[in-house]
């Protein structure tokens, strides 16, 4: 190799330095690139097209593992952010719930500013046949007291509280054999006593008993609480008038009353701790 | 003759019985509401008792069972159950003893007995609280005895597994 420099490498270069005027005399009067260019070019071509599109696809395949793995993290991040949605919408549930209840009880306490309220929802309903009672999450810890009121939102009496503990209290509602209450027809003012009867009871009804002789009440009389003695609150409202009947011995009047309660469907009441006895 | 260790651990199987009973009644029974009426399977509980222990054991796990009837559910009157339970228990015990021996044919006929017994007494409370409800009363009575006999089996059956367990060796 060193002799064959030495011996042509003048013509070497000759003929490099003539190639390399060709081409440049050619590439300057040519429009297009230089025919060797372009003879390479031809060549390359096709791998360059290879080139390409497996460079393509894996650049395709690259994005699209990125793509994936940035998708991944974003579906665990929406995830998260929706269980944290969730959450406060449950939050916000609970608050609307409280704010309702509230609200409620608002209401009663305008309607009547004179009672002290205690909200309680109904954790069993009778436990017998022969009764008919519900049992409240409130107890004496809350103030609650033995013949206690206890009323719906509407303000519709329930019945009374009978036997209270630490955090429970039982009512035995107006329909209950034992429930024995005054009682006022407020279209007539006539005075008796709502009391529950057995006859009754499995029919969601209570009796209005010991009427004046001359009381006219009509169906659909309203029947509230009288508050006479002042062991309750007066203008409860017990039910309204479904039937007046005659007694078995056919002496005296009484009536049958269907409660405004929904008894069967209660799970929130309110227990009016402590009224006003009216003058 | 068996000894005390033993004795305890027939009430221990016992109550352990009853409490499942009693989660059976609260969790389940007590929603069910069949013509009207629940089945209520306390007084059965008695009846069941007494039939495998005899009237004395079984009117004294009846007193027991009354009082915490009293205590948890309350009745027409403050001792009702404390006051009937030990009188169906001491039925089923007799009854086992001198006319059925125990098996399901005596817990169904005892548990009967405990109901009518149970019932009798709510009609008598409410007859002197001047209910003269005895057509309803007798009813309702009649559907509780009928809706809750099915369920006493079952209970029936776990009582037997417990009274098996204990008498094994008598």
């Amino acid at each position: 190799m060193k002799n064959f420099l030495k011996r042509h490498g003048l013509w070497v270069l000759f003929a490099a330095a003539v190639i390399a005027v060709a081409m440049a005399v050619l590439s300057y009067f040519s429009n297009t690139s230089s025919p060797l260019a372009n003879l390479t070019g031809v060549v390359a071509s096709p791998f360059r097209t290879a080139y390409t599109a497996v460079s393509d696809w894996i650049g395709d395949k690259w994005a699209y593992y990125q793509d994936y793995q940035e998708l991944k993290k974003e579906n665990k991040a929406l995830k998260k952010k929706i269980a944290e949605m969730e959450s406060q919408v449950r939050q916000g549930q609970t608050a609307s719930d409280e704010n309702d209840r509230l609200h409620k009880l608002l209401n009663l306490q305008e309607k009547r500013p004179e009672f002290r309220y205690e909200t309680a929802a109904v954790t069993e309903r009778s436990s017998s046949n022969w009764t008919s009672s519900l049992t409240l999450n409130k107890g004496t810890s809350q103030d609650v007291k033995v013949n206690d009121c206890v009323i719906t939102e509407e303000g519709y009496l329930v019945g009374i509280v009978t036997r209270v503990g630490l955090n429970w209290c039982t009512v035995l509602t107006v329909l209950d054999t034992d429930a024995s209450l005054g009682a006022q027809v407020f279209r007539t003012s006539d005075i008796g006593v709502a009391q529950g009867d057995f006859n009754l009871m499995p029919q969601g009804k209570l009796k209005l008993s010991y009427l004046p002789a001359k009381s006219s009440l009509l169906n659909g009389d309203l029947v509230v609480t009288s508050g006479l003695g002042g062991y309750y609150p007066s203008g409860l409202v017990i039910g309204s008038v479904d039937a007046v009947q005659l007694d078995d011995a056919g002496a005296t009047e009484y009536a049958t009353l269907t409660p405004e309660a929904d008894l069967a469907n209660l799970s929130e009441v309110f227990i009016i701790k402590s009224f006003t006895a009216a003058g | 003759m068996i000894g005390r260790s033993e004795t305890m651990i027939k009430w221990a199987l016992y109550g352990a019985a009853t409490l499942a009973a009693l989660l059976f009644q609260g969790f389940v029974l007590q929603f069910l509401l069949l013509w009207g009426v629940m089945p209520f399977l306390y007084p059965a509980l008695t009846a069941l008792v007494g039939m495998y222990e005899g009237p004395v054991a079984g009117s004294a796990y009846a007193l027991v069972l009354g009082v915490a009837c009293d205590l948890a559910l309350g009745g027409p009157i403050p001792c009702f159950y404390t006051l009937i339970f030990p009188a169906a228990g001491l039925c089923a015990g007799l009854m086992a003893e001198s006319w059925l021996p125990a098996g399901v044919l005596c817990a169904l006929a005892a548990s009967a007995a405990a109901f009518v017994l149970t019932d009798a007494f709510h009609l008598l409370i409410l007859a002197l609280t001047g209910q003269r409800a005895f057509g309803t009363a007798a009813l309702v009575a009649l559907k509780e005895t009928g809706v809750t006999l099915p369920f006493v089996l079952p209970v029936f059956l776990l009582f037997r597994a417990v009274s098996r367990k204990c008498h094994f060796y008598d």
